[in-house]
């Protein structure tokens, strides 16, 4: 009795204070935004956040490992490697010797790799001197290249988080400068997308074969993951690791990746978006200035397969000697879906803290696993994804104990309703953590410049929240039932050759 | 404190509006262009209050954002547990909160918190505890209420305590899986000593041994006001946050102050250590000897030599190794420091196991060359700017400020020490810099680590000196211990029941002729993908010698232990097994009842019952045989002498494992009996089955076959 009166007291708590965050929040917000799209078709956005003299920006380029087909698998993530080797003017000792250099290399690359790959009657000794007059080749462009030099100015200048990333969705940029170096940025940024030099481009596909190794060859969760992808696609790019499959990496060329950049490195497909110390009436026509160098290109075609309904279950073994690892994924809408909010209620319900529902029955009650959780968007949001579940079994457990709690769980948000507290807790979850993430220049300039190139306006970002708002426990059950069905699913275990014991805690 | 210059307003004027046409190629020279100094920016220090109980508060406004966040940090960590707790700390930081307290139980205070969007959470670090709370302004008092419930009467039920260790061993399990985490973990050890309070990890049974009673004896320990520091900052007003906090602590009584650490650091034992890990194609390389602790005097010119050497995407290592030669993904390093105990000097690196040696000999150029052509006066130049003109990172959220203020004070550091760093760097000088180099990075300290697979290295890692191989078997109980169960002697019973087995075998005098046996088996294994038939052809010659050969619907494989060595020969070629696994194939072998007879009378063999078990509606009596620290267990059904079954434990890469198989369908040739069908039980389950199709006593076997084949 006691509890429950608790529990109505804080409800009424959190009725009077929460609701109201949002749109106060928009409009106080919008206040501090600049949009402007240049004449190129490149969109900017400005948000002045004068807490300290620094700024954090985000390039978003609408290109990820989803542009791919076979044979040039992950090439835009070699594409995004490439965006650190400089320009003609940076990270070269003299650049019309080193161009000639380097369209030799293409050629005499060219040559190897159609011998290397023929079929019929190839003949090995003429290959091999082919390499080797490639890697002479190289040695010779090497002589012309300033080592980092693009990275270097950037560390010089007082850069921090100098990095990027490549998801099957996109490709982002980033890092960190002190507020007086925005007219240096705005060179480097536009000028690295305005004339890259695919350096060095070889030697880099070596790293990025060491990338993958590390992230997928020798990580036995990573091996799965991407098994599991390959089995939940058939027909559409999600399908593909974004890494690359080592064929293609050791073989596509500089060639293919400049041609991957001019079809996709396009003003119209990439938002700028800049956080921090900066004005919009004095950064604004500097980004001009220096961005709208950029050519106009035509934007590249949308994307034609998607991927067809699964029909059949599938079921992907990983038999390794690591330890048990579950993960199981339905296919669902793109985020731009109207029900993909009821979608993210879902994640939030079931994997949010200890009052989720996983938590509390896998973790907490059966103890069959050490963590589990639910979420949208795997592996990208932009086309239809997957919604996946995983669990890591505790020492002693089983794949199919997890499966069967996590299955157990699924069907009660298919036969019941979600409770109200809840679905409460969610909602004000949802707003809180949408407060949380303003208060800072790098994942503000991410999290705008990202809704801005998905939904075609940074407010979504706002709006989405007033969407879960909306959410109700009718809808919950639909898209569960809709959604979680066998036909729809596809499993992907590591069964561990040696199982941990279990072990009694005490 | 002013770090920071003014601004000029001349140079910040910006140039031309219009925006330029596409495609019009104007080549600026980046060097041109204008800098303008960095605006005023003053930052704002926290409030630092003391009570008179000795807790240190600092206070911290930022109304940017309607939310408040606060740490409270307790002195005591890791480091102070005692070696055979060791995991104690994490369990105190976990069932702290999910524990409750007097008043509430955990999963109350999660429902409280949740429907609040907000967190009250406790962690425990190597010299620290935490409690840390997360609210909008508007329900900090709920948030700061539930803290101080848990600073004040904890309750550490005993539930909690059973899912926090279930976390840790969890961990333990799986702290294999990955290399790049055996190859952290393992340097640490090799760096600060396996035993060191920084290096340590825990172990089932040492998580085990921890009990609720520590845990409140830890609150009882450490949780004193004088051993606290408190930091809030958000949007709230500083005095009455200040009255709301004097008036929440004030009333903590002081307790008696927490130790302090006191440690041995000598330099690791230089050398070559490898950890050998199949089923990966990268090696994960790593080199340590002892870093330093930070209020060294040479520690601004180490910042400076660590950023030309290791830092960033401009430092040596990263631009030699990973673009100049492709060798790696992750490289980096650096003289590494701690604020009250040294660090480690530590290089790692990622590389394809084909490429390994090639990358250690690349890593020790580097070295040498930090020796051999210290910095130049560019590379100084470009180091101490991308230090100085980095600086402002360190301050450019309230959050960071508070956060460095409270570091400097719980460890006991002048509270000027962040702005003197800058200082103290634009002094350092490219001699500085060779000096702490010559003295702090050595070439000869350096103990070498490779986590990888040998079999695909370019060079053996033999050429770098004597390996020393690292066993990182999980251990189900702690070292010299005396398991239980290991008898001392054999007991009458024991010694009756294992007669009855030798002569349903056919009798001593037959078995102990037996030298060796061949059997030629189908074995049908259950996999995910379906059911698999292996033919195997095994000759097992008692003690020291095993020979399989296994025909599987992948080819043909053989398995070969034997003194000269053990190796594998498959479609993929030969390769040697490590000598776990050929102590495992031999140990298997000798646990064969005929090998076991032969030892009957053997002292180091101990025979006893150690229980019952019906099986199949056959009361059976349970044979425990121990020998060297092993044992196996027979479920023998004392009516007809006959092993229904047996249950060896092993302890494999991943912790402790059982290997239980069935019996059954005996047959009897040349006066031996032996049970024809073998039926593998994994978890409960049946996984598979072996049947023997034919066996032969002493076979005729080729000395050749024991030898491993040359190399093509």
């Amino acid at each position: 009795m006691r509890n429950r009166f608790i529990q109505a007291a804080i409800t009424a708590v959190i009725l009077a204070s929460g609701v109201s965050l949002n749109a106060q929040d928009l409009a106080a917000f919008e206040k501090k935004v600049t949009t402007r799209k240049l004449a190129n078709g490149l969109t900017v956005l400005i948000v002045e956040r004068p807490e300290a003299p620094v700024f954090s920006f985000f390039t978003h380029v609408d290109a990820g490992s989803a542009q791919e087909v076979p044979g040039i698998t992950g090439l835009a993530h070699m594409f995004e490697h490439m965006a650190f080797k400089g320009t003609p003017v940076i990270g070269t000792k003299d650049y019309a010797t080193e161009k000639k250099a380097l369209e030799k290399v293409e050629r005499a690359y060219m040559a190897y790799d159609a011998a290397r790959r023929s079929e019929v009657g190839r003949d090995d000794k003429r290959t091999a001197e082919m390499e080797k007059a490639w890697k002479d080749s190289i040695a010779e462009a090497d002589k012309g290249v300033v080592l980092n030099e693009f990275g270097e100015i950037i560390d010089r200048s007082g850069g921090v988080g100098l990095n990027a990333f490549t998801s099957s969705d996109e490709t982002g940029y980033f890092y960190s400068l002190p507020s007086n170096r925005v007219e240096l940025w705005a060179y480097l940024e536009s000028e690295r997308f305005l004339q890259p030099v695919m350096r060095e481009f070889y030697k880099e596909r070596d790293v990025v074969m060491e990338e993958r190794r590390m992230r997928t060859d020798s990580n036995p969760i990573g091996k799965l993951v991407e098994q599991f992808l390959g089995a939940a696609y058939i027909a559409h790019p999600y399908g593909y690791a974004v890494v690359g499959w080592p064929s293609d990496l050791t073989s596509f060329s500089a060639s293919d990746a400049d041609k991957f950049f001019k079809t996709y490195y396009v003003p119209s497909n990439m938002v700028v978006t800049l956080v921090g110390d900066v004005k919009a009436s004095t950064a604004m026509p500097i980004i001009e200035k220096y961005f709208g160098r950029l050519p106009s290109r035509p934007k590249p075609e949308p994307l034609r397969t998607t991927e067809p309904p699964q029909g059949s279950e599938k079921l992907v073994t990983l038999t390794d000697k690591s330890q048990p690892f579950y993960i199981e994924g339905y296919h669902k809408p793109s985020a731009t879906h109207p029900d993909d909010a009821i979608y993210d209620v879902i994640g939030d319900l079931m994997s949010s803290g200890r009052t989720s529902r996983l938590y509390r029955a896998l973790v907490r009650d059966k103890k069959v696993a050490a963590a589990s959780a639910g979420f949208s968007g795997f592996p990208g949001q932009k086309y239809p994804n997957l919604f996946a579940f995983f669990a890591v079994p505790s020492p002693g457990h089983t794949v199919d104990e997890v499966r069967n709690a996590i299955r157990a769980e699924i069907d009660r948000l298919r036969n019941e309703d979600v409770t109200d507290d809840e679905l409460r807790m969610v909602k004000t979850r949802a707003k809180a953590d949408l407060i949380r993430g303003l208060d800072s220049n790098q994942g503000l300039a991410r999290q705008l410049g990202t809704a801005q190139a998905r939904f075609g306006d940074w407010r979504e970002l706002f709006r989405q929240v007033d969407k879960i708002d909306k959410v109700s426990k009718a809808d919950v059950r639909r898209i569960a039932n809709a959604t979680f069905t066998a036909d729809n699913r596809t499993v992907g275990v590591i069964q561990s050759t040696q199982m941990a014991k279990t072990k009694g805690s005490e | 404190m002013r770090p920071l210059k003014k601004l000029t307003l001349a140079a910040a004027t910006v140039v031309g509006c219009v925006v330029a046409m596409p495609g019009f190629a104007q080549v600026t020279d980046w060097r041109k262009i204008n800098t303008p100094a960095l605006s005023e920016f003053k930052i704002q220090e926290p409030k630092r209050i003391v009570l008179a109980n000795g807790m240190v508060i600092f206070l911290q406004e930022d109304h940017e954002l309607p939310l408040i966040t606060g740490n409270i940090a307790i002195r005591g960590g890791s480091r102070d547990e005692p070696a055979e707790k060791v995991g104690l700390a994490s369990i105190f930081g976990q069932a702290w909160r999910t524990g409750g307290t007097k008043a509430r139980t955990g999963d109350a205070i999660d429902e409280y918190l949740e429907l609040r969007a907000a967190k009250v959470e406790t962690s425990a670090d190597v010299d620290s505890s935490m409690v840390s709370m997360n609210s909008l302004k508007q329900d900090f008092d709920d948030v700061l209420g539930v803290a101080i419930e848990l600073l004040r009467e904890p309750e550490f039920r005993e539930e909690k305590i059973v899912l926090a260790k279930n976390q840790l061993n969890t961990g333990i399990s799986r702290r294999n899986d990955n290399p790049m985490q055996i190859a952290g973990r393992e340097a640490m050890k090799i760096a600060y000593g396996p035993t060191s309070p920084y290096a340590r990890v825990e172990e089932y049974y040492t998580v085990a041994a921890v009990k609720r009673e520590d845990l409140l004896a830890w609150h009882r320990r450490f949780v004193h006001p004088n051993n606290m520091l408190v930091g809030i900052v958000g949007d709230f007003d500083s005095a009455k946050m200040e009255a709301k906090l004097r008036a929440a602590f004030e009333k903590l009584p002081k307790g008696p102050e927490a130790p302090k650490m006191t440690a041995e650091f000598p330099d690791p034992k230089p050398g070559v250590y490898f950890i050998a890990k199949d089923d990966v194609n990268q090696s994960s390389i790593r080199m340590v000897h002892m870093g330093v602790q930070r209020n060294n005097p040479d520690y601004y010119a180490l910042e400076v030599m660590n950023e030309i050497f290791g830092g960033g995407f401009s430092a040596r290592l990263f631009s030699n190794i990973r673009s100049k030669k492709g060798l790696a993904y992750n490289v980096g390093g650096g003289v590494g420091s701690s604020w009250d105990h040294p660090g480690v000097f530590q290089i790692s690196m990622g590389t394809k196991s084909q490429s390994t040696s090639a990358a250690i000999d690349a890593l020790r150029e580097e070295i040498d060359q930090l020796h051999k052509s210290p910095p130049t006066a560019d590379e100084l130049k470009r180091a101490r700017e991308s230090i100085l003109n980095s600086f402002v990172f360190r301050f450019d959220t309230k959050a960071k400020v508070i956060a460095e203020r409270m570091n400097l004070e719980f460890y006991g550091y002048p509270a000027d020490f962040t702005a003197k760093y800058r200082t103290a760097i634009e002094k350092v000088t490219t001699d500085d810099v060779a000096r702490v180099a010559n003295k702090y990075v050595t070439g000869d300290k350096v103990a070498l680590l490779v986590v990888g697979k040998a079999g695909d290295f370019d060079k053996p890692l033999s050429s770098y000196g004597q390996v020393s191989n690292i066993d990182i078997t999980i251990p189900d109980t702690a070292p010299g211990t005396v398991k239980p169960a290991a008898p001392t002697g054999s007991s009458t019973q024991g010694r009756q029941l294992l007669d009855k087995v030798v002569m349903q075998m056919g009798g001593a005098k037959v078995l102990s002729a037996a030298k060796s046996l061949r059997q030629n088996s189908v074995a049908v294994m259950k996999t995910p993908q379906g059911e698999m038939t292996v033919e195997i052809d095994s000759v097992s010659a008692f003690p020291d010698r095993m020979r399989q050969v296994m025909k599987t619907p992948m080819g043909e494989m053989t398995m070969v232990a034997a003194p000269g060595g053990a190796f594998m020969l498959g479609p993929m070629g030969t390769r040697d097994l490590p000598s776990s696994q050929k102590d495992q194939m031999l140990r298997e072998m000798n646990w064969n009842p005929i090998a076991v007879a032969q030892h009957a009378s053997d002292p180091k063999y101990t025979f006893n019952i150690v229980g019952e078990e019906t099986i199949g509606g056959v009361k059976t009596q349970i044979l425990e045989i121990s020998a060297d620290g092993n044992s196996t267990r027979w479920f023998v059904d004392p009516a007809s002498g006959r092993v229904l079954r047996s249950s060896t434990r092993a302890t494999g890469p991943t912790g402790p494992t059982e290997q239980v198989a069935n019996f059954s369908d005996w047959k009897t040739m040349n006066g031996i009996t032996l049970p024809m069908k073998r039926t593998i039980m994994q978890g409960g389950k049946e996984a598979g089955t072996a049947e023997i199709k034919t066996f032969e006593i002493n076979p005729a076997t080729d000395t050749k076959s024991w030898e491993k084949p040359p190399a093509k």
